[in-house]
């Protein structure tokens, strides 16, 4: 136990150090830090006037048929919100592999001790900490300019959002294995981060979708995860009950950790093999 | 000296196998029709895997408390070693134990008891402090919390860094990047350092310091794994010195030892006004000599210094001079010297280490 417990300790200190160095350096770009944290409304600003554009009398009736909200601006803000997680992990694990490889430091990093699994942690936390703060700027504005209304119970939207998380994080360690071996891939992240958060329906109700899409959509946690907290926080009509797709989420949370864990560590003995570590 | 070995290496080798860029339709069809691609081996695209054989079963073994060189040209096979030793590369066979722990099955351990300095100056975060990326890496090495703070204040005191310990990285000379680069592997105080090319691209003032650098942690009590291409400084640094090239070790023994193999060598320098291309395979076919390299001075005067080791100067001087003069290179400057490193490597290999 006690061992156990010095471990825990010493990878939560390698996980804060790591968060801590990638939040100096994003400070130390003072201008991108400023743009990033606006970033979003840019995004979202155009959904709102299509969003009233379709309404009438300002209820989307068509939407509200498949949804049972006829709000489709606090729909899509929602979505917005989390999918900005999504992009936490393919930006922050996978990405900052390859970031690591044209900086020159992901050899140095690697032939230290440290769980490598923690490294990537630490750096994914502190980019979802950022998102958090960024996405409640979002939400905030959004209430302020574009009428947005959450009514639901915050907290129980945010528990059902931790599942999610760990299983987006789980695909994300995966990702970074892929990275790892495949090198430029930010091509590769940039579409399956778009591909990924549209297909769970970010922008829309997955039910609108063709049968094939559906059936796909229907394969990833983030659907349930914008479907159920949608559900909590608009009153929208869930895909399943509730308490499945949590069951559903706690599930992929546990898949996709194990499977995102073996990936990861498949790639990196790979590169070992091959020797490609360290070049991009 | 202990006798304990810190590094044990056995028969390890290293073969790259790699594809050679995929062509493109045009590109295949005009080699098809320029009939070049009668190759066994290639597959249906014309891709033929290229195989590199770059660490040819080595072994050494380097005890406690010892600087030891790997010293050969670049491409010798210097870094695939280091990178094997660090776990980084998996060897294609052998075994190799660093502070007793295997390099395969333990490659956990093997970090935890050696720190790695790389060649380059981008191994550091450029836009966090000195103080910052130690800091850093404080954490991965598991440095303990409490001693974390005193620990990089000494180093940076210990690397002449504490002034500039508060500036981002970037603002670094080369040098000092090396030396932080230095005072991060020793933050775990390991017992095997491993540098690799540690001084490439510094000023002279900042390798002599380096090197004085790497003299102290000896003296510390760290083992140290050194690769250089330059041989004034393994024979500077090193208590023994392993010669590798083509990936083999063609020679291992203290610099005293590798240069005393060539007592009965004369080594001869010879100025000359040009490069002297042409005259350089009949020199080397000349009797009593064992090996030839030519240089450009690097005195500011376009001038170039031919090297021969023969087995007696007084017979081969003659030739010598007869073969320069007859191929229109006039002689500006001669002289005898004792045999170097340099020379135990032209010996060995009949070429230079610059080649």
């Amino acid at each position: 136990m006690a061992k156990f417990s010095k471990w825990l300790c010493s990878q939560l200190r390698l996980i804060g150090a790591t968060a801590r160095k990638e939040f100096i350096i994003f400070t130390r770009y003072p201008a991108n830090a400023v743009l990033s944290l606006i970033e979003p409304l840019m995004w979202l600003t155009p959904l709102y006037f299509m969003g009233k554009a379709f309404s009438v009398g300002g209820h989307a009736v068509g939407f509200e048929g498949f949804t049972g909200t006829s709000d489709y601006f606090s729909f899509v803000m929602v979505g917005a919100f989390m999918s900005s997680y999504i992009a936490v992990a393919f930006w922050g694990m996978a990405y900052s592999i390859e970031e690591d490889m044209i900086l020159g430091v992901l050899e140095p990093n690697w032939v230290t001790p440290a769980n490598r699994v923690s490294i990537l942690l630490g750096r994914s936390i502190m980019f979802a900490l950022l998102t958090t703060v960024q996405s409640l700027g979002v939400l905030l504005i959004g209430a302020l300019l574009f009428n947005v209304k959450v009514s639901g119970d915050i907290f129980v939207a945010l528990l059902i959002i931790v599942p999610m998380l760990i299983a987006i994080f789980g695909l994300g360690l995966g990702l970074a294995g892929i990275v790892l071996a495949i090198r430029r891939a930010q091509t590769a992240i940039d579409m399956s981060n778009w591909v990924f958060s549209q297909i769970s329906g970010m922008q829309f109700p997955v039910t609108v979708l063709p049968k094939p899409l559906m059936a796909v959509a229907l394969t990833l946690p983030a659907t349930y995860g914008y479907d159920a907290v949608r559900s909590v926080l608009l009153g929208t009509n869930p895909l399943l009950p509730m308490k499945q797709e949590i069951m559903i989420l706690v599930t992929s949370a546990i898949v996709m950790c194990i499977v995102g864990r073996a990936v990861f560590y498949t790639f990196d003995r790979r590169c070992r093999r091959l020797g490609t570590i360290g070049g991009h | 000296m202990s006798t304990v070995n810190s590094i044990e290496v056995e028969n390890l080798r290293r073969v790259f196998t790699r594809r050679t860029p995929r062509k493109l339709p045009w590109q295949r069809n005009r080699q098809v029709n320029g009939n070049e691609l009668c190759v066994t081996g290639s597959d249906k695209s014309g891709n033929q895997p290229k195989t590199t054989v770059a660490v040819d079963g080595i072994s050494f073994e380097i005890q406690s408390g010892e600087i030891f060189g790997l010293l050969g040209p670049n491409g010798a096979g210097k870094t695939t070693t280091i990178k094997m030793l660090c776990t980084l590369l998996e060897p294609t066979s052998g075994t190799a134990r660093v502070g007793g722990y295997d390099i395969v099955r333990e490659p956990a351990k093997v970090r935890g008891s050696m720190g790695t300095v790389f060649s380059g100056e981008r191994s550091l975060y450029w836009k966090l402090t000195g103080r910052e990326n130690l800091e850093y890496f404080a954490a991965l090495y598991d440095v303990e919390p409490s001693t974390t703070a005193s620990k990089i204040d000494s180093l940076l005191s210990k690397m002449d860094l504490e002034s500039k310990s508060n500036e981002p990285v970037e603002r670094y000379s080369t040098g000092m990047r090396q030396r932080l680069a230095v005072a991060r592997a020793l933050l775990a105080d390991p017992p095997v350092v491993l540098l690799d090319e540690p001084t490439a691209g510094l000023d002279p003032q900042s390798a002599r310091n380096l090197r004085d650098t790497v003299r102290s942690l000896r003296d510390e009590g760290h083992t140290i794994l050194l690769t250089t291409h330059y041989m004034a400084e393994a024979d500077e640094l090193c208590n023994r010195i392993a010669i590798i090239d083509h990936g083999r070790i063609i020679a291992l023994d203290t610099p005293a030892a590798l240069k005393a193999g060539l007592q009965e060598m004369h080594s001869l320098e010879v100025e000359v006004d040009r490069a002297p291309d042409g005259v350089l395979d009949e020199l080397r076919s000349l009797p009593l000599v064992r090996g030839v390299e030519s240089h450009a001075s690097n005195n500011g005067l376009e001038t170039w210094t031919i090297r021969v080791l023969t087995e007696d100067s007084r017979q081969t001087l003659d030739a010598l001079l007869d073969l320069l003069r007859a191929s229109g290179d006039r002689v500006l400057n001669m002289k005898a010297n004792e045999p170097t490193l340099e020379d135990v490597f032209i010996a060995l290999t009949g070429k230079s280490l610059r080649d």
